[in-house]
């Protein structure tokens, strides 16, 4: 049987194609934000993973700071989907087209 | 047995102990709240429920009120989203039910020449858990909240759900000196780290060490429960009964028992974070066990020393609990912008004044 | 195999699973829960992995202050439930999504000796490095690390949130009182 990182490894494969596939085939703004979310967790295993594997801390020392960024990413896309909403009362990607030609 | 054997059964029973522990206090409180609200306003309260002729001095209205409770006709609203509906209460009470593990009460004793620590898990990340339950509670009165599909509800559960994670901040700052002072997260540590004198003469406990933090971590303690004087979400006068409006029977009655456990896991942290925890102040286990073992022998005085010390600790949670009590039927509530303001105005900034001063402070005293 | 590879094969398995459900739900909120169960199963994850000091800010940051914040915004703008089309991909999408799924196994596997094996020892086993204690916790390590070695960045993500914080509020206030609401 493969050791626990290296499960954790594929594991995060799979969770970043799922995140993947999530913001390919869904319109909604804060579906795919929440399919984002997914993929930067699968980093964050892979890290983890990594660090448990080289036996030094600095994966994790990482993981703490891809979780700020993640939350402030967060913040800031929900604030601008709040905006929209109010502009537009729609959130389908499909729908902000405004630019096009 | 191996040792191995003799832990995990030894966790087990001590993860069940916690667990029935947690789940006698509602019952308990909710006696003890009844008649001591009706003594502050100068009346009786309940009083005349008991077993077989015996008046009991009404003790048995919480087992009335749960068999009431279970007995009553669940009318779920037909508009609500059904597994959120299920899901806010269980959450709740799961959340509090859990928390109490982590918290030591008694040093450790021997069981077949292995020495069991008397705490129910011992966790790498020590009282960061307890912050991490309190994030996770959120989410049984956001969903309750809205799951009901109506005005009231929603509104109540998202003040009450925003007011939590407002003071979540506050408390998980305010618990950084700690760390500060005692060098670790875990709580069997800082308990032991309590013993000794300062000064010589008063015991040294954390509420001498950072004054400053326990006043800050009492604040919040009461808004993380959502009791008065925190308790606009749920209270009578305002929401009708805010989140919990449309839950009725035994679900109300998991919401309730949510509160009081998280009560009794929140009074026992400041007991064993500021107060000393099962250690007695000027009687430390280790001498209580000393002074034992010629009457009893090594193994029975620290099973002696191990129940002496839970019962101190229980004597300090009753004394938070009363203050629960004591605080909720004497002041009045809080405005919801008072509370919000009070939250992110006042109490973080200072907690982290706090933070500074008590690095400063500590980086002065080890550097002498 | 033991109880630790045991329960993190199912943990895994529990993390994959609610993140299909997550991307396939069509209620947004059910989509939330499920992602934030998904979180904790990760954090379980991570403990099992010895980082404790990972799945405890996983708990308390992404699951019950970033996920907190997604519930609140799909509740209070009542977002209707919206259509898949799953069943109804363009070639070009069902040829990505092949792709992706052999990129995945290319990504993690690698044939030795007429076998598949994962990647993984590709990856340095280095020395920890000081500052760090042996004997000590997890969390000590860590702190070590990132306030001698990662203190820049450390500074610097402080300064993110705080612009971020300020940012979320100018963004999402109400424009102009001079726009009448329709």
């Amino acid at each position: 049987m493969l050791s626990l990182p290296e499960l954790g490894l594929i594991f995060s494969a799979c969770l970043f194609f799922v995140g993947m596939f999530g913001i390919m085939f869904r319109k909604n703004l804060i579906m795919m934000m929440l399919a984002v979310e997914i993929m930067l967790n699968a980093a964050n295993l892979a890290f983890i993973s990594a660090s448990k594997i080289t036996n030094t801390i600095d994966g994790q020392v990482v993981v703490f700071f891809v979780i700020a960024v993640a939350a402030c990413e967060a913040a800031i896309g929900l604030a601008m989907v709040i905006s929209l909403y109010r502009a537009k009362a729609s959130i389908e990607a499909d729908d902000l087209k405004l630019l096009r030609g | 047995m191996s040792p191995f054997e003799i832990q995990f059964a030894a966790t087990i029973l001590k993860v069940v102990f916690c667990l029935v522990l947690s789940l006698h206090v509602p019952a308990l409180m909710v006696w003890i709240e009844r008649r001591q609200c009706a003594m502050i306003q100068r009346r009786v309260g309940p009083n005349r429920v008991g077993f077989f002729q015996f008046r009991l001095m009404g003790l048995g209205q919480s087992l009335a009120d749960v068999i009431k409770l279970l007995f009553k006709e669940d009318t779920p609203p037909a508009a609500a989203h059904k597994f959120y509906y299920w899901l806010g209460p269980i959450i709740t009470a799961g959340i509090g039910l859990s928390a109490f593990a982590i918290i030591p009460f008694g040093n450790f004793v021997l069981v077949a020449g292995e020495q069991i620590q008397l705490q129910g898990i011992n966790l790498n990340a020590g009282f960061l858990y307890l912050l991490a339950i309190s994030s996770l509670g959120v989410y049984g009165i956001t969903l309750a909240g809205w799951a009901s599909n109506s005005k009231y509800t929603l509104l109540g559960g998202m003040r009450a759900s925003a007011q939590m994670i407002s003071y979540e901040i506050a408390m998980g700052i305010s618990l950084i000196p700690i760390v500060f002072i005692y060098g670790t997260l875990d709580l069997n540590t800082i308990v032991q780290a309590q013993t000794g004198y300062m000064f010589g003469v008063i015991p040294a406990w954390g509420i001498f060490k950072a004054p400053v933090s326990f006043v800050i971590f009492l604040i919040t303690m009461y808004a993380e429960t959502n009791r008065l004087p925190f308790d606009l979400a749920e209270s009578e006068s305002e929401l009708v009964a805010g989140f919990h409006t449309e839950h009725g029977s035994m679900r109300f009655a998991l919401f309730f028992l949510g509160e009081y456990v998280m009560m009794f896991v929140l009074a026992a942290f400041v007991a064993t974070l500021f107060f000393g925890g099962y250690e007695i102040p000027y009687f430390p286990q280790t001498e209580m066990v000393a002074q034992l073992t010629p009457m009893l022998g090594q193994s029975m005085a620290l099973w002696a020393a191990a129940i002496i010390g839970f019962h101190v600790l229980i004597v300090k949670i009753g004394f938070f609990m009363l203050l629960y009590v004591q605080v909720r039927w004497t002041f009045p509530r809080f405005r919801y912008d008072q509370l919000m303001k009070v939250g992110w105005v006042y109490l973080i900034p200072i907690s982290l004044i706090n933070v500074a001063v008590s690095a400063i402070i500590f980086a002065i005293i080890k550097s002498i | 195999m033991d109880l630790t590879t045991l329960s993190f094969l199912i943990l895994g398995c529990l993390t994959v699973i609610l993140s299909v459900t997550l991307i396939t739900r069509r209620s947004p909120v059910a989509a939330a829960v499920s992602l934030v169960g998904a979180f904790v199963c990760l954090a379980a994850m991570y403990g099992l992995l010895e980082a404790h000091f990972a799945a405890v800010i996983q708990i308390i940051v992404y699951a019950g202050a970033i996920m907190v914040v997604f519930v609140f915004v799909i509740m209070l703008l009542n977002l209707p439930p919206e259509e898949l089309r799953f069943g109804r991909l363009t070639p070009g999408e069902g040829l990505i999504a092949l792709v992706g799924v052999i990129a995945a196994v290319a990504l993690t596997t690698k044939v030795t000796d007429g076998a598949l094996q994962v990647v993984s020892s590709n990856l340095p086993s280095g020395i920890a490095r000081p500052p760090y204690y042996a004997d000590s916790e997890n969390l000590k390590n860590v702190a070590a690390l990132l306030f001698t070695d990662y203190l820049w960045a450390f500074e610097v993500v402080s300064f993110l949130i705080l612009v971020a914080i300020i940012g979320a509020i100018v963004i999402a206030k109400k424009r102009g009182r001079h726009v009448k609401p329709s």
